[in-house]
């Protein structure tokens, strides 16, 4: 399947719930959303499907675009390629077993356990790290949310992202091949990815890489999770993976610092939002002095911490580690064989469909491509940002006050959409004056500040 | 465009403000990555040098349309020997600032090695002024 061109993002608004209270507006991390005419607008350059504008929307007003899931009868064959995450949200008395035998029940002919890929993905960085000697600090690329970030707004830092896919396009490709070995037609298959968060999606669909995936679509883990609650009470434990069993390593891999803990060398693990924009902030000032590999994620906790995530990040924290105790258990007393040494081998072409050629900046700072024009218009936002009153009450439908100043620089707003600025009653100007004080500004606003529009 | 900050002896925590109010205004124009980061990285070293050694002093910058000047001045004890200083590995910080993480005698080092043009004014006692330009375009 070859991407959409006009698939960007997965976060959509729904304009009957938003209610434009600037919950959302407020948590985003890279300042994409207005409001419009009442109803949040997310700004498709600066969306990282972080999925933060979910998390916080009080209204339920943001959703996630999913594939049909009729369209599974597409495909003669349809595999599920389910993460541990997902595992995590059930508790340790269900055998994964019988979790797997319910995905089947819904359609499936074949379950594959995306963590099964691990070791591949860790040679695969670790190449990358060996090829490029001249980096300090490497970051790695699993969480797409974080890459996005770092194009949008930390330029400098792009060759420092591992140029490597995401382990879902290795398992998906391995699977399919696996397949069509056996007899089936590429047409045939489907694999559907279960994904915890926004941030897959998009990068399913519009892929950074550019290249070609085989992942035919994609299911909301939330859905699938309701989906499989009501068949598991009486499920029987016949359904298995097709992959190797996992191991310990594995399963833990979806948790903050499943990732850094396989490499040997320095490794860091950050996550959530403020954490990853304040590292990769010090980290563009060389400021933080990190040699190795740092893992990030855009959710608390790592990928349980995903926005269609059902069960308490903390919780599914703790499941996902009793089951890795326990397949260690296994693992030591033999009743479990290791994989078989196959399971790691990179193929040529595996080591070429999977690697990046380029992850191009996208700046969303840059005010115009005309240097002299940037300057002007620069400057003028200096000084307009010094004559907002900087309380950031977001009135005027942006984030804050230096977030209007730059869209009146861009034509987007006017001087006057500031309410401390305009103010069209003497009452109004009292009661606005009651709560801000000596904040609120007179009303002598330089001319050519309003000429927009 | 101009841009002035106060440095306060010691304050290594609050270090970096400069630097960042700089970056924002360089991405905003347009100004290449590379050029970002050494503007970025000699400030953050010029301002780490200040706060180790001297009293206190400002950073002034300005932005015009083809370079970036910074000006790091401080007051205090000056630099004996900047032959010595500008070695790489040459320090004399204390063992304070060093448990912090700096003084390993890069400072001035790297300061060179990321602008274009570096003046250094210093005289024993009374303190000393880096002049540092980068060109943006």
């Amino acid at each position: 399947m070859i991407p959409e061109p006009s698939f960007r993002h997965s976060l959509r608004v729904n304009d009957y719930l938003c209610q434009g209270c600037t919950t959302c507006m407020r948590s985003c991390p890279t300042g994409a959303i207005r409001i419009r005419g009442g109803k949040a607008i997310v700004s498709d350059n600066k969306c990282v499907d972080c999925g933060e504008c979910m998390r916080v929307c009080p209204h339920k007003a943001i959703y996630i675009k999913q594939d049909d899931f009729g369209r599974l009868l597409n495909y003669k064959y349809r595999v599920c390629l389910v993460p541990t995450t997902f595992i995590g949200q059930f508790e340790e008395k269900y055998n994964t077993r019988a979790i797997y035998s319910c995905i089947m029940k819904l359609g499936f002919t074949h379950i594959y356990e995306i963590e099964h890929e691990m070791d591949r993905v860790v040679k695969l960085y670790n190449m990358y790290m060996d090829e490029h000697p001249e980096i300090t600090t490497f970051i790695s690329p699993y969480c797409p949310a974080v890459t996005r970030l770092i194009q949008v707004r930390f330029p400098s830092l792009v060759d420092n992202v591992i140029h490597v896919r995401a382990p879902l396009e290795l398992a998906s490709r391995v699977i399919t091949k696996r397949l069509m070995d056996e007899g089936a037609r590429r047409e045939s298959i489907g694999v559907f990815y279960v994904t915890p968060c926004a941030a897959k999606i998009a990068a399913t669909k519009f892929p950074v890489s550019g290249k070609e995936t085989y992942v035919a679509g994609v299911i909301n883990m939330d859905f699938l999770y309701n989906k499989v609650m009501l068949l598991l009470h009486d499920s029987d434990k016949s359904a298995q993976p097709i992959n190797h069993a996992l191991t310990s390593r594995d399963v833990l891999w979806p948790l903050s610092g499943g990732e850094a803990s396989r490499f040997k060398g320095a490794h860091y693990a950050v996550d959530g939002v403020r954490n990853v924009l304040n590292f990769l902030e010090r980290l563009e000032d060389e400021a933080v002095d990190a040699p190795g590999l740092v893992e990030m994620r855009m959710c608390d906790q790592g990928c349980v911490g995903g926005v269609l995530c059902q069960q308490n990040r903390f919780v599914a924290r703790k499941r996902l580690e009793y089951r890795a105790r326990l397949f260690e258990r296994l693992e030591r007393s033999k009743i479990r064989e290791a994989p078989p040494a196959e399971d790691d081998i990179l193929t040529p072409e595996m080591i070429d469909n999977m690697t990046i050629p380029e992850i191009k900046p996208r700046s969303i700072f840059k005010l115009n491509d005309n240097f002299a024009e940037a300057f002007k218009m620069a400057e003028r936002m200096k000084k307009i940002e010094k004559a907002l009153p900087g309380v950031n009450c977001s009135a005027c439908g942006a984030p804050s006050c230096a977030a209007l100043a730059e869209d009146i620089v861009r034509g987007d707003a006017r001087m006057d959409t500031c309410i401390f600025i305009n103010r069209h009653s003497q009452a109004s100007e009292e009661a606005i004056r009651s709560i801000w004080g000596d904040r609120v500004r007179t009303k002598e606003i330089n001319n050519d500040d309003n000429k927009n529009q | 465009m101009h841009y002035t900050f106060q440095i306060e002896r010691g304050n290594f925590t609050d270090a970096g403000q400069a630097s960042s109010s700089v970056k924002r205004t360089l991405k905003q124009l347009g100004v290449a990555p590379a050029n970002i980061k050494r503007t970025v990285v000699a400030l953050f070293e010029a301002e780490i040098n200040a706060v180790a050694h001297a009293y206190g002093g400002t950073i002034d910058v300005d932005i015009d349309g083809e370079k970036i000047v910074m000006v790091v001045a401080d007051e205090g004890p000056g630099i004996p020997n900047l032959d010595l200083a500008m070695q790489e590995g040459w320090s004399t910080a204390s063992p304070k600032v060093r448990e912090m993480g700096y003084g390993a005698g890069m400072g001035l080092p790297n300061i060179k090695k990321n602008t274009d043009d570096l003046k250094i004014e210093t005289e024993v006692g009374v303190g000393t002024t880096v002049t540092m330009t980068v060109y943006l375009v």
